[in-house]
């Protein structure tokens, strides 16, 4: 082991604690699929409670749904599968060392997020003026002046309790993937990355692609039941 | 530093050789069209009238859309394959719990029926809470004079 070749040069980004680059580059990557194991893991009991909400009560389920604006969740699905392209757009420009598309990616993919929070807003807006909110908060009069069936159900309630929970659950995922991207532009334009030391973007893309996999799950579930 | 050098338990013959896969835009362009044709067949599915059967086949094509995201986007096509493992530990262990809650649920009621224990059915509970009120009218006309 005595060659001195210039590949076995130490780059100053590799902590001390770390053999080689690549070792601090898989261990960076070895938690943040443990991290995201733990994401699966905590939207999975959500998930659960869905299917038995919809076990219990399928007829109240149906009609509730009809409530949430498919346009909306249409919108804001294809808002998630574009932003999720252009961040794995953003990783492989990163790991071409291409600055540029690095930076612009990554600009439209916290636009998309935004576009998201936005469509999510106006959502709200219109269940909280119809007075469809979890459980106590659920107003029976308003809800029942604004649909007669969904007054109809006794557990109506229920219903826009998991759809608040799972839906603002996860537009907290977006709120911090909002947060945790612009970290990475911010750094991006120090340019901080080059295609040896990139993990960081790669990262924040897999916490991003792990949002758009919730979605891709909930808008079925909530939005299209029939 | 140590003679051999580990990456996710395994020994690595030439620890300073950077080998990362680099998919074609190419590819990513396909995965996005090929998801957006998935997410239109999740809308046609849901005015298909398709009935009970409607669940089980938007939660297929939603899986489909789930393995293209994590297999190209996420990279797990092409990376080491101990990721991939954990990520299906906890899918394994989602399952787990799933069956086992879903079990409960749909057999609970049944076995308690057969051992003649006095536990109600979650469907049944909340049945008879909703029908109380009108089982306790029915009885009332006869001992009025309790009111």
């Amino acid at each position: 082991m005595s060659s001195s070749n210039a590949s076995n040069e130490r780059p100053a980004w590799v902590a001390h604690h770390f053999d080689t680059a690549g070792q601090q580059v898989s261990s960076a990557k070895l938690g943040m699929w443990l991290f995201l194991a733990t994401e699966a893991l905590m939207f999975s009991g959500l998930f659960l409670a869905y299917f038995l909400i919809r076990k219990l009560h399928p007829d109240m389920v149906l009609v509730a749904s009809e409530e949430l604006n498919k346009a909306y969740g249409g919108v804001n699905t294809v808002v998630l599968i574009f932003s999720s392209f252009t961040m794995a757009l953003g990783v492989r420009a990163a790991q071409v060392g291409n600055q540029k598309s690095l930076e612009r990616n990554l600009m439209i993919t916290i636009a998309c997020a935004f576009i998201f929070m936005g469509v999510k807003y106006i959502e709200y807006s219109a269940k909280i003026h119809h007075g469809l909110l979890p459980w106590n908060f659920f107003d029976m009069e308003k809800a029942a002046h604004h649909s007669a069936a969904l007054a109809s159900f006794e557990y109506t309630p229920m219903f826009f309790g998991i759809y608040f929970t799972m839906t603002g659950l996860h537009g907290l995922h977006v709120v911090i993937g909002i947060g945790v991207l612009t970290w990475i532009l911010i750094r991006a334009r120090r340019r901080e990355f080059t295609p040896d030391n990139y993990v960081a973007v790669e990262n924040v893309g897999l916490y991003w692609h792990i949002v758009d996999l919730v979605w891709i799950f909930l808008f079925p579930l909530l939005y299209l039941v029939k | 530093m140590s003679e051999y050098v580990f990456l996710n338990g395994k020994r690595v013959e030439n620890p300073h050789e950077s080998h990362h896969h680099i998919s074609p835009v190419i590819v990513y362009v396909a995965v996005f069209a090929a998801l957006l044709v998935l997410t239109g067949l999740t809308y046609a599915v849901s005015f298909a009238n398709l009935g009970p059967g409607s669940l089980p086949v938007a939660m297929l094509v939603a899986t489909m859309k789930a393995s293209l995201v994590v297999a190209f986007f996420m990279h797990l096509a092409y990376e080491d394959r101990f990721y991939l493992f954990m990520f299906l530990t906890s899918l394994v262990l989602i399952a787990l719990f799933f069956g086992f809650v879903l079990f409960d649920v749909n057999a609970a009621g049944a076995l308690n029926d057969e051992q003649a224990v006095g536990v109600p059915r979650l469907e049944e509970g909340l049945k008879a809470s909703e029908t109380a009120p009108v089982a306790g009218e029915v009885e009332a006309p006869a001992p009025d004079a309790g009111h």
